[in-house]
């Protein structure tokens, strides 16, 4: 693996991370692939759907009607929209193969301005990236919140 | 002194003033303040939430012995824990000696409480193990009870363990009346007659007044109007499948219940039974979906069977003040300042049934629950939206009046409304007013 790369990696992740900051949903769900899970566990970084509920536990479909109902006049938890801005770093690769794809853990750190209320929302990422058509495209996404246990008040942003 | 349209409370209410109190709730509207006024607040914690039954936790969440989970109470912290004597108490989580916390962690299992300050230990029974230092107390702590405090009154029914901080008061059985047998249909829902709320929590908060928190079937085609487009997509998706053809009108069979002590329901019972058929053929696609049918038909009869699968083990019930049970979680209501909440909604997973039914049922928790669910962020940010304007005090009167001249009133004294009607504001008001006024004695 050589440093163009690893580029490739980090440029994908920015992008992802720019598109999320701008709510371009459509765009944002471009950069994935056709079968997908985008999931945000509970509670801790556990994930295990079939005894526990996570934060979001998306497959495609879901994540489809997710976007949809964000887009609809009343989605009142999105109206006005979170502004947000956000910080990806920490980016390592994992049994990277340029041609196929791998894994990618990274940090973040966001911060979500709405109704005058500024919230820091930070955690890690682990992204399972798969080539598709020439294209790296986001297979799987975890979001590991560092305040998945705390009372939190609004989540319905793309994290 | 009965100006209330006027006259603001300028300072925190006494006992004296229970007529000012009691001027602010009248049938059909009332005086925002209930709603903002930090001096109300703090009444409540005294007159609601440290006398009143108080759901602390359900006793799955501490099936082994040395099991324990830490809560509130009002601003009181507990401990229920299942002692070694199998025993599910719920003590105060304060040390004899100089008040601090003997546990700091949510949950977990422990043979003691070790208070960290000077060493002191309690078992699980509360009990005191060991004082640190006796000798130099001389027979000061001789004969005393140097136990972790145990909540002065603590109740169940069917798991869920409720306590009151006063030693006085009516029974639980008869604080809950009617509201009893509606949780049923939680636990009922599992042919076993067994749930576990350990499903995983949402935790989430608001900055808005408790009270807001409600049962309202008149909301929902316009806070949840995404949601219902969503549901033109695909119209069995998440809890789509449990509110089919439509619910929140006045024409369906849905019911709104106010069973007095400020509880209530929105009963789907009616509405539901209508689409036995549609959700049975739901969960035949689910694997273990026939035996569920089978089980749930041997175990409770066709007729009951037939409410508990269509409801779905759905209750949409309220236990004043801080329990609910909506769809498949277990809700508590923790007010923490007049204009700040936070709102725990734990999933249940049902005993003796496959795991393909309880993987579905915590996907369609999740769908609409949580602070990234369909539906309740908007309620959510409903509610901030109606703390903020109630901020406005030019005229100060809420309307809850909303079918107020159809109730309807069972033989049991159940106040019953179309699905849209505003029976549970009325309700739970109509109890706040009674126990803040202090008008059964204190």
């Amino acid at each position: 693996m050589n440093w163009n790369d690893f580029r490739e990696v980090e440029l994908l992740l920015f992008r992802e991370a720019e598109l999320a900051a701008k709510n371009e949903y459509q765009a944002w769900l471009g950069l994935w692939a056709q079968e997908l899970l985008y999931c945000v566990p509970c509670n801790s970084d556990e994930v295990n759907p079939a005894s526990k509920i996570a934060l979001i536990y998306d497959d495609r479909p879901k994540l489809e009607e997710r976007l949809f109902r964000l887009t609809t006049p009343q989605a009142h938890s999105q109206r006005p929209q979170s502004r947000l801005t956000r910080v990806v770093s920490n980016i390592v690769l994992a049994d990277y193969d340029p041609a196929t794809g791998g894994t990618a853990t990274a940090r973040f750190v966001a911060t979500e301005v709405r109704h005058d209320r500024q919230t820091l929302w930070a955690g890690s990422t682990r992204h399972t990236l798969i080539r598709s058509g020439g294209e790296l495209k986001i297979r799987e996404k975890f979001v590991y919140l560092v305040n998945s246990d705390t009372p939190m008040s609004n989540l319905t942003f793309i994290i | 002194m009965n100006q209330t349209n006027s006259q603001p409370l300028s300072r925190m209410p006494a006992f004296s003033d229970r007529s000012a109190i009691a001027g602010l709730v009248a049938d059909e509207r009332v005086h925002s303040r209930v709603y903002t006024d930090p001096g109300l607040f703090e009444l409540e914690i005294e007159r609601i939430f440290s006398r009143l039954w108080i759901y602390v936790g359900h006793e799955s969440e501490v099936a082994k012995q040395g099991d324990y989970r830490t809560r509130l109470i009002g601003r009181t912290p507990v401990i229920m824990v299942r002692g070694r004597d199998n025993i599910v108490r719920v003590l105060i989580n304060r040390c004899r000696h100089r008040g601090a916390h003997v546990c700091e962690t949510e949950s977990g299992n422990t043979k003691l409480f070790r208070c960290a300050f000077h060493g002191w230990v309690y078992d699980t029974t509360g009990a005191v193990m060991s004082v640190t230092g006796k000798e130099a107390y001389g027979t000061r702590l001789d004969g005393k009870d140097m136990g972790l405090t145990p909540a002065p009154r603590v109740d169940r029914y069917r798991g869920f363990v409720f306590a009151s901080l006063s030693p006085r008061g009516e029974d639980l059985a008869s604080y809950l009346g009617p509201a009893a047998a509606v949780i049923d249909l939680i636990v009922d829902a599992s042919p076993t007659s067994e749930i576990f709320v350990d499903g995983g929590t949402h935790k989430t908060f608001m900055n808005a007044n408790w009270k807001l928190v409600g049962m309202d079937g008149y909301h929902p085609h316009y806070v949840h109007a995404s949601v219902v487009a969503a549901w033109k997509r695909d119209a069995e998706s998440g809890v789509g499948s449990t509110h089919r053809d439509d619910p929140f009108n006045d024409d369906a069979a849905t019911r709104t219940r106010d069973f007095g002590h400020g509880h209530s329901m929105l009963d789907f019972r009616a509405h539901r039974i209508k689409h036995f058929e549609q959700q049975c053929a739901f969960l035949r696609k689910l694997s273990g979906g026939d035996a569920y049918l089978e089980a749930m038909n041997a175990a409770y009869g066709p007729e009951r069977a037939a409410t508990l699968v269509s409801v779905g083990g759905d209750p949409h019930l309220a236990a004043f003040p801080n329990l609910q049970l909506i769809h498949n979680q277990v809700r508590i209501i923790t007010p923490i300042a007049v204009d700040r909440t936070e709102v725990t909604m734990t999933a249940v997973r049902l005993g003796g049934v496959s795991d393909a039914i309880n993987f579905e049922r915590l996907r369609q928790h999740e769908s609409f629950y949580g602070p990234a669910g369909a539906g309740s962020p908007d309620d959510m940010e409903m509610f901030e939206r109606a703390q903020r304007g109630m901020m406005a005090e030019v005229n100060p009167w809420i309307e809850i009046s909303r079918g107020m001249d159809r109730e309807q009133i069972d033989a049991d004294g159940t106040r019953v409304g179309l699905i849209t009607d505003e029976v549970p504001q009325r309700g739970l008001m109509r109890y706040w007013k009674e126990q803040m006024t202090g008008a059964n004695g204190v």
